[in-house]
């Protein structure tokens, strides 16, 4: 298990992670997400002991990533794909880590196999496709076939084959009992991938949960087509829903269930053409969590709607 | 591989670091730039000692080193030295490997000191070969025409091996300049500068100032350790090895200092 106790990672004088505090359990996939700036990246790096916490500490399984006795086998870590070498070939790459935490090179040629780069292996990576790149990358981090997994925005670069695959892939290194940590700004992708996820925003914890709790936190929205939009629409502020129209002929209702304003609609004797209750996506979940927290926050031409 | 435990050791992260430095084309042609400069350079000048002997004064004559002579292409294949010793490093910030590397081996004590006796153990062999080889070279030029030396001698024989010894620290003091700077670029025109400029520097100084402190640029403690007598206003050998071997070990133990407490 991997625990972040109270992290603080401060940057001269930016603060990237602000009092982080979370436990990532094994058997399921943990989704990390955060608009970018939002300090995933450097939460990753804290837990890898690549850079220094400021204050709290993190732990894989009550141990601090220095005092692993072999961190390949225990820890399996893909953060930026094109950070190797590019003079040295694949196989060369994954040899020297190997060698390095005392991993049979016959290991070496499994994952090579098993991330479908084996013939590209005498390559140099210099030459590789992001989607390569990130296939090696993820040959690295199974070659200690180890019970804990990190992947910061595994997804970037890959076809949507290769995005299928990875996603099958996390479902099944979780079904094995490991622990599967992954970091995305996609939430559609969280969404398909993860089953618990941590929100952040601005290096603070938003929220936490499975992906059923998140959605249901946040209020659905009813779309109306009706006869008499005009009246429809007075009588449903009266109730102090939130309307916005959505085109000539619908609106949009926040506030109200569908049942609420099919009878309101009724009382109102306003003929109904549609009435269908949209559940909130989870990406909307993360706006509306995140909107707040926003590092580089676009300003939106008009009303954002609700479709 | 030992059996009986699966634990990281140095004996593994040195495994791993020599793999690094044999699979990257920088170190392999850094070698080769190294043997090249060194003999070529080394044999060019024996050569053209040799041609134009009839024509030297005696004054000159008298004073002419032999092994200083053939050695002198390591004047120039000193800075490839130091670029393979930079880069062994600096590659690592540059590519971003740094941060793969340190996750395969968190005890950034024992990467860096298997890096350095990766790089050590290098650079000695090769240094002491091509060293050996030019110095031979020079002899075998010489032969017959001009006064030659021979490996019998004690000074000249610790000459020949000091001046190997002197290319292997510059490349540790290359790396372990490459752990402060990180940057590439910067780290070699650092050590260029020390080597190259600070020397030029000097011939504007007033004479008193160059008699006492020229002798201290690692350049100058490299004509020392690899002449058979000291120069005028020169340290003695050993001295000279001393010295260098003090600026080495302050140098690489700031970076490793810094190593240590820095974020990756």
């Amino acid at each position: 298990m991997l625990k972040i106790d109270h992290l603080t990672k401060r940057y001269e004088d930016t603060i990237a992670v602000d009092d982080l505090d979370f436990e990532v359990k094994p058997g399921v996939v943990t989704g990390f997400l955060g608009p970018n700036g939002s300090g995933k990246s450097t939460t990753m790096r804290v837990i890898l002991g690549l850079d220094h916490p400021t204050k709290g500490r993190v732990t894989i399984d009550g141990k601090k990533y220095e005092d692993l006795k072999s961190p390949l086998r225990e820890v399996g870590a893909l953060l930026d794909a094109k950070a190797v070498h590019p003079g040295r070939t694949a196989r060369n790459h994954l040899r020297a880590l190997a060698a390095s935490n005392r991993i049979k090179w016959s290991r070496v040629d499994e994952v090579l196999e098993f991330t479908g780069i084996s013939s590209v292996a005498n390559k140099k990576v210099g030459g590789f496709s992001l989607g390569m790149s990130q296939r090696l990358g993820i040959a690295a981090a199974l070659l200690g076939d180890p019970q804990v997994l990190l992947f910061d925005e595994p997804v970037n670069g890959l076809d949507p084959e290769g995005i299928r695959w990875i996603r099958e892939f996390f479902r099944s290194l979780a079904k094995e009992g490991r622990t599967v940590f992954v970091s995305s700004h996609l939430m559609s992708e969280m969404a398909l991938t993860a089953d618990q996820i941590i929100v952040i925003g601005r290096g603070k914890l938003i929220t936490q949960g499975s992906v059923d709790d998140l959605t249901a936190t946040v209020q659905g929205t009813v779309l109306v087509r009706a006869s008499n939009l005009t009246s429809l629409t007075k009588a449903l502020v009266a109730k102090k829903a939130i309307v916005q129209s959505t085109s000539d002929t619908a609106i949009s209702v926040t506030g109200l269930s569908s049942d609420e304003v099919g009878e309101l609609a009724f009382k109102t004797g306003v003929v109904i053409h549609e009435l269908t209750p949209q559940r909130a996506s989870l990406e909307e979940v993360f706006m509306e969590l995140t909107a707040d927290s926003l590092e580089y926050g676009a300003s939106m031409p008009g009303d954002v709607s609700h479709e | 591989m030992c059996p009986m435990s699966s634990d990281q050791n140095l004996h593994a992260v040195f495994e791993s670091e020599w793999i690094k430095f044999r699979s990257v084309r920088s170190s392999v042609m850094g070698v080769i730039v190294f043997f090249v400069l060194t003999l070529g350079l080394g044999g060019l000048i024996s050569w053209a000692v040799r041609s134009h002997w009839s024509q030297t004064s005696g004054a000159d004559r008298l004073t002419f080193d032999p092994v200083s002579t053939s050695l002198a292409g390591i004047l120039f294949a000193q800075f490839a030295v130091g670029v393979i010793g930079v880069l062994f490093i600096t590659s690592e910030y540059s590519s971003g490997s740094i941060r793969t590397t340190l996750a395969a081996v968190p005890n950034r004590i024992r990467l860096v000191a298997a890096k350095t006796i990766v790089l050590f153990v290098a650079m000695i062999v090769v240094s002491e070969v091509v060293c050996f080889a030019t110095f031979e070279l020079g002899q075998s030029v010489f032969n017959g025409v001009v006064p030659t030396a021979s490996l019998a001698t004690t000074d000249v024989l610790r000459s020949v091996l000091l001046a190997g010894l002197y290319l292997t620290l510059l490349a540790v003091l290359g790396f372990s300049l490459g752990l402060i700077v990180r940057q590439s670029a910067a780290c070699i025109s650092i050590f260029v500068s020390v080597l190259l400029i600070v020397p030029i520097i000097f011939v504007f100084l007033p004479t008193s100032w160059q008699n006492s402190y020229e002798k201290y640029l690692p350049s100058e403690l490299g004509r020392s350790m690899m002449s058979p007598f000291p120069a005028a206003h020169h340290l003695g050998a050993w001295n000279a090895l001393i010295v260098l071997l003090i600026y080495t070990v302050v140098v690489f133990g700031v970076g490793l200092t810094l190593m240590r407490r820095r974020d990756a």
